[in-house]
């Protein structure tokens, strides 16, 4: 990686600092306590989750995810704290997402914030949910300078840093991935259990057959939506079958579901790895880190090595504890956002639907 | 502000006025959605919080109060989880 080593701003932990924190940006609310140590290690001390999962064929709207959140958020706090051992008063921040993501649900999270900010005089931490996920990445994965690859349901960036900005250097047009995916799945009515894009991953592994798909890379950014209108309109073709192969073996010509996924699959997966060369040629990187729900789907991580070992570089990626929406990652970027003595004041701790990666100054980073 | 606007109080007791002001603190922070037709005055008097909402329509009156009335529920509720260790001092 070019140029000269840095000093890195963020100075040795004077002592043990404790971090929690709190995310509920999208359809998982998650709690995690992170541990900053004196002698430099990071260790994660609980990271609880849980997931509101809606019946087949819907998705979640913003009230009824917020009425999840409001319901499930203190059991999940209150066993994230019995996990780590630590009690409240030992914490020194408590961070919360301040966005991007669903107002509704954002907001219910940022209350309970408020109030345990409040009962026990801490500091709040308003972090950035893409900055959450990158910082995680890097924890977990020892990454040193990575092209971040950022996949979820509502978000599909290609990143890189430099001078203490993640900066966007191609991003969907349209709709993210993760959401690509989820439509899709609610279309042939597949089950959101676990979640749909892991339903979908499992699906399209029995596929056989390779339809045709628009591929809509725009230079370093990339399009989805018509590609989702394409697979739909497959699915209304004389030759598609719903219930898949029937035993009936004489009919070959026929489309499946698990043909959809399988082609769905490999034609944004494909483009997703496009960017991503495109970025790594541009800065000269040989590491790639992919955060994010979808960051955790194996065909994705395959199609990305094969892609990075021809660039002689190598992926790193996370399993789906890190990866899909998590606690922990937001207590670990607010606890380097801490540690630099940055804080948010209560006043200041609304929510936004919009909060570009880009805005964040990257204190703790040289 | 108009005299024919709709108007709700609400007063909601609490254990004590530090809760309340918790309440208050917290609740305040997020501006109406629409501060044309809603305006909000939230305040403690001893232990209990009192929030008016002014309304230019029924509606609003209805959605105004309902949204208060979950975000105070959020908050009772987590007061209600945490206030007891808080109280308790911090063990080194």
């Amino acid at each position: 990686m070019p140029g000269k080593t840095r000093h890195s701003p963020l100075k040795n932990a004077d002592r043990d600092y404790l971090a929690l924190g709190l995310e509920g940006s999208a359809n998982k609310f998650g709690a995690g306590i992170m541990k900053h140590s004196k002698d430099g290690s990071t260790t994660v001390l609980s990271n609880i989750r849980h997931t509101y999962i809606t019946p087949p064929g819907e998705g979640f709207q913003p009230r009824d995810t917020a009425l999840h959140h409001r319901e499930w958020a203190l059991k999940v706090i209150d066993e994230c704290l019995v996990k780590s051992g630590v009690s409240m008063h030992e914490i020194d921040c408590i961070c919360f997402t301040k966005g991007p993501g669903m107002g509704a649900p954002l907001q219910s999270v940022a209350l309970i914030a408020r109030t345990l900010s409040l009962l026990f005089n801490r500091p709040l931490v308003g972090v950035n949910h893409c900055v959450g996920h990158i910082e995680m990445g890097r924890e977990i994965t020892g990454a040193q300078n990575p092209v971040v690859l950022y996949v979820s349901g509502g978000n599909t960036q290609v990143i890189a840093y430099s001078r203490q900005c993640y900066r966007i250097f191609g991003e969907t047009l349209d709709i993210a991935v993760g959401n690509c995916l989820d439509r899709f799945a609610r279309i042939i009515d597949l089950s959101n259990d676990p979640s749909p894009g892991y339903n979908i991953e499992q699906e399209a592994k029995k596929g056989k057959r390779l339809v045709s798909l628009p591929y809509a890379t725009k230079g370093m950014d990339i399009s989805l939506s018509g590609i989702l209108s394409a697979v739909e309109a497959h699915t209304l073709d004389k030759k598609f079958r719903s219930k898949g192969a029937s035993d009936n073996s004489l009919e070959e010509d026929i489309i499946t579901p698990q043909d959809l996924c399988f082609s769905l699959q490999e034609t944004v997966f494909a483009m997703l790895v496009e960017i991503t060369e495109r970025a790594m040629a541009h800065i000269g990187s040989k590491e790639v880190l992919m955060v994010g729900g979808v960051g955790s789907n194996e065909r994705l991580q395959q199609m990305m090595a094969i892609m990075a070992q021809e660039r002689q570089g190598q992926v790193f990626a996370m399993d789906e504890r890190f990866c899909i929406d998590n606690g922990i990652m937001i207590a670990q970027a607010g606890l380097l956002s801490y540690r630099m003595g940055y804080e948010t004041p209560l006043a200041k701790t609304t929510c936004t639907q919009r909060f570009r990666t880009d805005e964040v100054h990257v204190a703790w980073r040289a | 502000m108009s005299d024919d606007w709709h108007s709700v109080t609400l007063k909601i007791p609490f254990a004590s006025e530090k809760h309340a002001l918790i309440a208050k603190q917290t609740i305040q922070v997020d501006p109406e959605l629409q501060p044309h037709a809603v305006k909000r005055t939230i305040e403690v008097r001893g232990n209990f919080l009192v929030a008016t909402f002014s309304t230019l329509t029924v509606r609003l009156a209805r959605l105004a109060s309902n949204s208060f009335l979950e975000n105070v529920d959020l908050v009772v509720r987590t007061l209600e989880q945490f206030s007891e260790e808080a109280e308790k001092p911090p063990s080194s």
